[in-house]
């Protein structure tokens, strides 16, 4: 499939609600609504032109005013590779895609570690990288303020 | 130190049978996540069924990782990793550095890939920049790539062997390592951290005499590997440890994005040096060796054999590379234009990924680093459970985890 091919696969199955955007590296970038980002990622799964079956990487960049989750989706069958984005507010919540595939688990417990977001239905939302009586707030998000972190001055 | 503040040392706060009268048996929270009757095993104490803490210092971890497993008997009933140790924030330290002041926290991902990392991460603000590296750097990189290949493949093959009680394989492998290791220094004058690679090609060429020298490790090196192979390959011992011990089906494997040799030995013919060729691969010869039966010996050969492979890229590659500039000319402040990438490359332990979200400025706005080993101890519970925990240590062993590369 070509690049139009994966977009059009997409648009036509989720109509309005895919938005191509600008990103090297892959094939092909859009992004969707966070309500449906669940059935996208199911739909990128599970059919069999697309068959994304690996889940390269997953992350999120905050804005200040909003996250953006980032999954970056490869298929070992078609050699496709594309990368999915869905924004949400802070404090905001998301569905969990680690019924899909379950190397979103770690990905995910990581995300909402240190961003300060949820994941909805994930098996096990215990934080994993930070000490466990760790207090000091999302150290990712952009404003976070820690006792010993000094900023890059701005010139 | 008298007046040190009590529980200032973690040791201090570890939950004792003093922490609570009434139920001297009742382990810590941690132990409840292996189910939700860990509470019950413990304190009837009727059952088989007993947990054991393994790490976070212990010697065959590779690093600072924790191990709770769930044991009925010898036999694990089930396996939690909780990592984190050795977590830097690297990625916090991206967004708060410019681009160049970060390609020497690149080395500390992975330390014992040092060189690919760099390459990595270079690449990736290549390609958002739009920069074309001369035919010669990429000669050099590829050259350096290859050599740290196989000199974490000695680490890995060393400390697998030593996992297993054998010592000898330990002692070769740290001495043609060694050489290796004396090739990078005279180029950049590290061993382990390089600081090497430039936006636009390398920071140095290389001296005069690494060409000869390192043509001469490569011959050198060509029997080595058969002499590891004679100690190991069809010892019964070795065969007995490893054949047969802790299969990962490739359906699970690709589930949990397990990526590199891990993924080859399930049989997938997965290599991104080949498949989707960087900087120049796509002009050697060699082959990607796949496994059949996804076991732990199947991993084994599997490295085995790209040990042999990333020789053969590396003479070939000695042996064409041409005369020419190093590094393209880039501003003294480097400015990438606004936008995002992501770049992998085909680490020694898979996919490693740099995610850069670029606003036009000297700083990142995001960086993030995916790296092959995060996924590669998730898939670990999966692959244990109805082993013994001598197995555990060869099955750990063999997925080649770097602590550092997991907790980044």
């Amino acid at each position: 499939m070509t690049k139009e091919q994966i977009l059009q696969a997409f648009q036509n199955k989720f109509q309005g609600k895919i938005e191509e955007i600008p990103f090297v590296g892959v094939d092909v970038a859009f992004k969707v609504e966070k309500d449906s980002i669940l059935k996208v990622c199911r739909f990128a799964k599970e059919t069999s032109e697309l068959s994304f079956d690996l889940l390269a990487s997953m992350t999120c960049v905050d804005y200040i005013d909003r996250l953006e989750i980032v999954y970056n989706l490869f298929s070992f069958t078609h050699r496709h590779k594309i990368a999915i984005k869905t924004t949400l507010p802070r404090d905001g919540e998301s569905d969990s895609v680690t019924p899909i595939w379950n190397a979103a688990n770690w990905h995910e417990r990581e995300i909402a570690e240190l961003f300060g977001m949820k994941f909805k239905n994930h098996p096990d939302p215990r934080p994993i990288l930070l000490p466990e009586d760790w207090e000091g707030g999302f150290p990712m998000r952009k404003d976070w303020e820690g006792k010993d972190f000094v900023r890059l001055p701005k010139k | 130190m008298s007046d040190y503040p009590k529980n200032k040392f973690p040791i201090d706060e570890f939950p004792t049978d003093e922490t609570d009268g009434t139920d001297k048996n009742k382990p810590s929270n941690l132990f409840n996540l292996l189910g939700k009757d860990a509470d019950t095993i413990a304190v009837t104490g009727g059952s088989e069924e007993f947990i054991v803490n393994m790490g976070p210092q212990h010697p065959s971890t590779h690093g600072v990782c924790r191990l709770l497993l769930r044991m009925d008997g010898e036999v694990i009933v089930d396996l939690v990793p909780i990592v984190g140790y050795l977590h830097r924030a690297l990625e916090k330290i991206a967004e708060n550095r410019t681009y160049l002041q970060f390609i020497p926290y690149t080395d500390r991902i992975d330390y014992v890939t040092a060189m690919i990392c760099n390459h990595g991460f270079c690449m990736a603000l290549e390609k958002l920049a739009g920069i074309q590296v001369p035919e010669r750097a990429e000669y050099i990189r590829v050259i350096m790539d290859e050599l740290n290949r196989i000199a974490s493949h000695l680490i890995w093959l060393g400390t697998f062997a030593l996992d297993l009680g054998a010592i000898t394989p330990f002692l070769y492998c740290f001495r043609e390592r060694e050489k290796i290791l004396d090739l990078f220094e005279m180029t950049c004058g590290q061993r382990m951290t390089f600081n090497y690679m430039r936006v636009g090609g390398v920071s140095r060429d290389l001296p005069e005499q690494f060409i000869p020298l390192a043509k001469e490790f490569v011959e050198y090196f060509k029997p080595r590997v058969d002499e590891y192979e004679y100690i190991l390959t069809q010892n019964p011992i070795f065969l007995g440890r490893t054949k047969g011990v802790g299969i990962l089906p490739q359906k699970t494997a690709i589930d949990y994005s397990v990526t590199g040799p891990n993924l080859r030995a399930t049989g997938l013919k997965w290599d991104l040096r080949k498949e989707e060729p960087y900087s120049i691969y796509d002009r050697f010869e060699f082959d990607i060796p796949t496994g059949t039966n996804s076991d732990t010996w199947d991993r084994y050969m599997v490295r085995i054999q790209e040990m042999r492979q990333a020789n053969r890229i590396v003479e070939q590659a000695l042996n064409s590379i041409p005369e020419g500039e190093i590094k393209t000319k880039t501003p003294a402040v480097f400015k990438p234009p606004a936008g995002e990438v992501y770049v992998r490359v085909e680490s020694t332990r898979g996919e490693m990924g740099f995610f850069i979200v670029s606003k036009g400025d000297t700083i990142p706005y995001r960086v993030k680093l995916r790296t092959a080993s995060f996924s590669n101890l998730a898939v670990l519970p999966e692959m244990v459970r109805g082993w013994k925990i001598a197995d555990l240590v060869v099955i750990f062993a063999s997925l080649d985890v770097i602590m550092p590369d997991v907790d980044r």
